[in-house]
């Protein structure tokens, strides 16, 4: 019942962010139109590729560091990410792709420089899931100060708008991104499935989960790896989009429980369902213009978690 | 002793703010903003400039003052340096709170609003009231006055500005820009849009359909969203039917504005004919 419930939700979802727009198009000509075909369409499933992938992203880092304020930016990826973004704009890289790719390159960065840092915490290559928290917010602010220096030490005044480009956004939708990121989130999507089992484990304490056979070094690292890289191509095709990894998680845990093999496929089919409307929403409701969507996931996305959080309290 | 008490009371009192000088015509001028040092320029005050932005490269004689850095914010300690009598900001909030410390410390400002054309003559005519120079700014002011009193010509093609490529940022009807365009002859297509400037969806830009994809940009390259697959969904990018507009002439309300609004209206029809 709730699976098809969620899937009946996410197909409308998908539906709902083709038919859509504010352009007006006539139903007849829907799959004829050009604006259709080549900007909704891939828009709408780029939505659903970030928001699931930011849904187990979210998941994962919450279980590895058992700590629910876990977020897939909260590590110091969405810091990197900004760096290498304004250093795109800066040094005038050429090139269609060159904005996304540094920001990808900038997210991998902080990645190893977090994932170094967590390392030094626990002996023999355990990972330290308060190291790794402390040390992800402060690569992200110092990332942060130095973005910050180079906008304002920069003349280019369009360095100012790598922040709206950060704030998160689905425009840079098309084919490209979206086959880009359908060839790319299986490895580190399927990474984390398979840890489903040990992250069940992980969720006792460690020394438990290890007496119960998990491998729990190797757990940790895939597990933050795979859900970093997964963050690090969202964030490259589209800036940072918050609450989506925060709240999706959570509500999936309300509705589904604590075990990962229903949780992670239930994260990434709600975050992919709430991103498709929020994009939706943020496209139609102020047109011509456009709202962040991040103020959307935000605005959908908090109600429903305190109204599910209360009934949840309640009972 | 009464007179040594009366004295140091009257120093006192000549040291505060009551006791300034009277206000004459400034002598020293920081022009905080590239309209305001064109419109000093023109008015025949361009001597008496000893501070500009770092973007106020016209006339070519602004290039010789001594620059007080980017401006946004103000570095107040560079303004102060230059001694001035007169600093002419923008009427922004950051400029503000400078303009309150400049004046803390004695020096005079004046905080002028320049979004659209509609402010060029007033702007013009308080510059001219501050330097002395009435006459010639109420000429120049009265110049600028009609260029927005003259009737727009039908427009006969279309056109968006694009701001920023990710997000679409575009031009709306509170801008500057979308009056330049308007007496080009050439219709926003964003003339919806109330607020200067708006993130929009690319589907709206592609079902608008302009005919003209305008940036302000300062070489002639096209802009590399030109290359990007989604943006190939609207027409004029794809027909590569781009106006690279530079800002120094386009990007700013002054007194070149006539000028820029005649090459914008050349450029549309050269192409036209092409």
């Amino acid at each position: 019942m709730k699976w098809t419930l969620l899937g009946f939700v996410a197909v409308l979802a998908l539906i709902g962010s083709v038919v859509l727009g504010p352009a007006a198009v006539p139903l007849a000509e829907l799959l004829r139109s050009d604006i259709v075909w080549n900007l909704r369409a891939p828009r709408a499933l780029l939505a659903f590729l970030v928001g699931g992938s930011l849904g187990v992203a979210g998941a994962g880092l919450q279980a590895l560091v058992r700590n629910p304020l876990a977020d897939p930016f909260l590590l110091g990826l969405s810091g990197g990410a900004g760096l290498g973004a304004v250093l795109a704009i800066a040094l005038h890289l050429p090139g269609p792709w060159a904005l996304p790719l540094a920001a990808f390159v900038g997210a991998l960065a902080a990645l190893g420089l977090v994932y170094r840092m967590g390392l030094i915490g626990g002996a023999g290559g355990a990972l330290d899931p308060r190291i790794l928290l402390l040390g992800g917010v402060a690569v992200g602010a110092f990332a942060a100060a130095i973005t910050t220096a180079i906008v304002s030490l920069a003349d280019a005044a369009e360095l100012r708008n790598a922040f709206l480009w950060l704030w998160g956004g689905l425009s840079a939708a098309s084919w490209d991104s979206v086959l880009l990121v359908a060839l790319y989130a299986p490895i580190p999507l399927a990474v984390l499935f398979a840890a489903s089992r040990p992250l069940d484990l992980l969720a006792l304490g460690e020394e438990p989960a290890g007496y119960l056979g998990a491998d729990v070094n190797a757990v940790k690292r895939r597990v933050y790896l795979a859900a970093s890289l997964l963050t690090a191509a969202a964030v490259a095709v589209s800036g940072v989009i918050g609450f989506v990894g925060l709240v999706v998680p959570h509500i999936a845990r309300l509705t589904w429980g604590h075990r990962h093999r229903a949780l992670l496929p239930a994260a990434f089919i709600g975050g992919g369902a709430l991103l498709a409307i929020a994009d939706t929403l943020a496209r139609t409701v102020v047109a011509p213009r456009e709202l962040p969507v991040g103020v959307v996931t935000a605005l959908i996305g908090v109600p429903m978690f305190a109204l599910l959080l209360r009934r949840w309290t309640i009972a | 002793m009464k007179r040594t008490f009366l004295f140091v009371v009257l120093f006192l009192a000549s040291c505060g703010p009551s006791g300034r000088p009277a206000v004459g015509p400034s002598q020293r001028i920081v022009s905080l903003l590239p309209s305001f040092t064109e419109i000093l320029f023109a008015i025949g005050a361009g001597d008496r400039l000893v501070g500009r932005t770092t973007w106020c490269d016209y006339p070519p004689a602004a290039l010789d003052i001594p620059s007080v850095g980017d401006g946004m914010p103000p570095n107040v300690e560079a303004v102060a340096a230059r001694q001035p009598d007169l600093v002419v900001l923008y009427n922004s909030g950051p400029n503000v709170t400078a303009a309150k410390q400049l004046e803390r410390i004695g020096i005079r400002t004046v905080l002028l609003d320049l979004n659209r054309l509609e402010d060029l003559g007033p702007a013009t005519r308080t510059l001219g009231r501050l330097t002395g120079l009435e006459e010639r700014a109420d000429s120049l002011a009265n110049a600028m006055d009609s260029l927005l009193h003259q009737p727009p010509p039908p427009s006969t093609t279309s056109l968006a500005f694009i701001v920023w490529d990710n997000p679409p940022i575009t031009i709306g009807r509170g801008s500057y820009l979308h009056q330049l365009a308007a007496l080009a002859g050439a219709r926003n297509v964003f003339d919806d849009v109330a607020a200067p400037s708006a993130q929009v969806s690319l589907e709206t830009i592609a079902a608008r359909n302009p005919q003209w994809i305008a940036v302000l940009a300062d070489s002639a390259v096209t802009p590399a969203f030109a290359k990007r697959r989604e943006w190939r969904a609207v027409r004029a990018v794809r027909e590569g039917h781009f106006l690279l507009l530079p800002g120094s002439l386009f990007g700013r309300p002054g007194p070149r504005s006539a000028e820029a609004v005649r090459e914008l209206r050349v450029r549309l029809e050269r192409t036209a004919s092409r």
